[in-house]
């Protein structure tokens, strides 16, 4: 098998989010702030200021799946030589892609999503594609219309397949609301307790209200630039030292991949190209950040990409620790669970803050790797960063 | 619904529950769909299953989504005998404890609307 020619490509040259505190309070007291577009807009600015580049270097523009594309690169004033759509995951491998490619060399991707001043729905009749998607026949006809739900029933069939604890669930959310308290742009800052945890409502049994990501208006963007042009147009490039991918697409409908493997081949392919391709394995990881629109993804990863063995998540969140103060620092800065929902993107700029060493309060000392996970509906992919 | 989800709601509609079954392999295949997964095949015809299968996980939902569900409610996962996994709801009596292996049966049942549903009862 050829191996992928990415490492060290491209680096990350610029980040940027919006307000996401003023965003949430305004949203809650019923104000519209922005639309999308708009958030992806102002998270442009703050990047392309962080870079302090020109925005006429741009040459690539790849926007997030809530915001047109052509809409976006209007609204941001940009022509460009390479464009495209995509997650926040697939959008940083698309474009060390289209680096690799030589298509374009300085590449913006944007995000923004009004989902909370908008009224997504995230369960019920027209949540998860609605009528669009097979679940809505297969699964909905039943109660089941939310990504909740099938967390749900993953957490229930990892407490029996590999002994995970429901009490030691609650160990995440309260590790990570742990950073969410050193870090000024989380949107839930009040530290808890595994008993606040053991005391917050069911949403969907075995899951609760603790156990699910928050649902918030914003942005954000990050500028991505070939490796040459990253050391000239920045004192602090963080580069992309490779990426693994495994998707689990047989039976996905009737949540095989899901309930009978709990992803694990995925996470474990993924990882290991990953590691492979970056010459240094999970013991050599300082900050781990893992897609958590739910808690459970996160023993789910430790133990899918190699951080202990399988059925030892609860153990390594109980004695190690991935909150402030533990071995495994992970989510640093609150994560979906308690910075802000955004959908894998906010992940991607904590790595490269961390990475910069600008973390204040929440900063890992002498942060050299770091390791973003996803492993949404069984697609893995696995991304680490460097200096 | 799709091109290829009718003869499964009729089967149920007629309390004869039956799945999508490869010509080519004899594979079930649900949820429905143009080609078999295993083997290619666009040969298929519809096979009445059992209605035996064990639960695989199952959930509780405290929250209101829809109209016909009121919390609380359950959704189970069924690995039917015949190989598929299927997404219902327990009806009757609940086990005690853990839930997943338990045997279970079809039953069928009709919605406030009219519409029929295949559940799963726990098999005596
Ligand atoms: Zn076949």
């Amino acid at each position: 098998m050829v191996k992928p020619r990415h490492r060290r490509t491209a680096a990350i040259i610029g980040v940027g989010h919006t307000d996401w505190v003023g965003d949430w309070v305004r949203t809650r007291a019923g104000e519209k702030p922005a639309d999308s577009v708009g958030y992806a807009a102002r998270a442009f600015r703050n990047a392309l200021h962080d870079a302090g580049i020109a925005r006429d270097q741009i040459d690539g523009l790849i926007v997030g799946p809530t915001t047109p594309y052509e809409r976006m690169g209007e609204l941001l004033g940009l022509n460009v030589r390479w464009g495209g759509q995509a997650d926040a995951v697939q959008s940083v491998t698309q474009a060390c892609m289209a680096i690799e490619a030589g298509f374009a060399e300085v590449i913006v991707l944007v995000y923004g999503n009004n989902q909370r001043s908008g009224g997504t729905q995230y369960g019920g009749p027209n949540a998860m594609g609605g009528g669009a998607y097979l679940s809505y026949v297969y699964h909905a006809p039943w109660g089941l219309t939310s990504q909740g739900g099938l967390y749900a029933l993953m957490m229930r069939r990892y407490q029996s397949e590999r002994g995970f604890a429901e009490r030691d669930l609650g160990e995440v959310a309260v590790a990570q609301r742990g950073w969410a308290s050193l870090n000024p742009d989380a949107i839930m800052r009040k530290p808890i307790t595994i008993e606040d945890y053991v005391a917050s409502p069911y949403v969907c049994e075995p899951l609760r209200m603790l156990d699910y990501c928050l649902i918030n208006d914003g942005g954000v963007a990050l500028v991505i630039a070939e490796a040459g042009r990253a050391r000239t147009l920045s004192q602090r490039p963080v580069f992309i030292e490779a990426i693994g991918r495994s998707d689990l697409n047989r039976n996905a409908t009737s949540l095989a991949p899901r309930l009978l493997d709990l992803y694990l081949p995925a996470q474990q392919e993924a990882a290991s190209a990953s590691f492979e391709g970056a010459g240094i394995g999970p013991q050599d990881i300082d900050v781990v950040q893992i897609y958590d629109s739910f808690s459970v993804h996160v023993p789910l990863a430790l133990e899918g990409y190699g951080y202990c063995a399988l059925g030892e998540a609860g153990r390594l969140l109980r004695e190690k620790g991935i909150g402030p103060g533990g071995q495994l620092p992970t989510n640093t800065a609150g994560g979906h669970l308690s910075e802000s929902y955004m959908q894998g993107w906010s992940h991607q700029i904590e790595a490269v803050r961390q990475l910069r060493g600008e973390c204040g309060p929440r900063q890992v000392p002498d942060c050299r790797f770091v390791h973003y996970s996803s492993d949404v509906a069984g697609k893995a992919m696995s991304i680490i960063y460097g200096r | 619904m799709g091109l290829y989800d009718g003869p499964f709601w009729r089967s149920v509609s007629e309390r004869r529950l039956s799945l999508q079954c490869c010509r080519g392999c004899g594979a079930f295949r649900y949820p429905p769909g143009p080609i078999c997964p295993e083997c290619l095949s666009e040969d298929s015809d519809w096979q009445p299953v059992s209605g035996k299968g064990e639960i695989l996980s199952w959930v509780v939902f405290h929250r209101h989504y829809l109209p016909a569900y009121k919390p609380p409610y359950n959704v189970i996962a069924v690995r039917l005998d015949e190989g598929p996994l299927f997404m219902s709801n327990l009806e009757g009596v609940a086990p005690e404890g853990d839930w997943i292996g338990r045997r279970v049966e079809l039953v069928y049942a009709t919605m406030p609307d009219g519409f029929v549903l295949p559940r799963f009862v726990l098999a005596n």
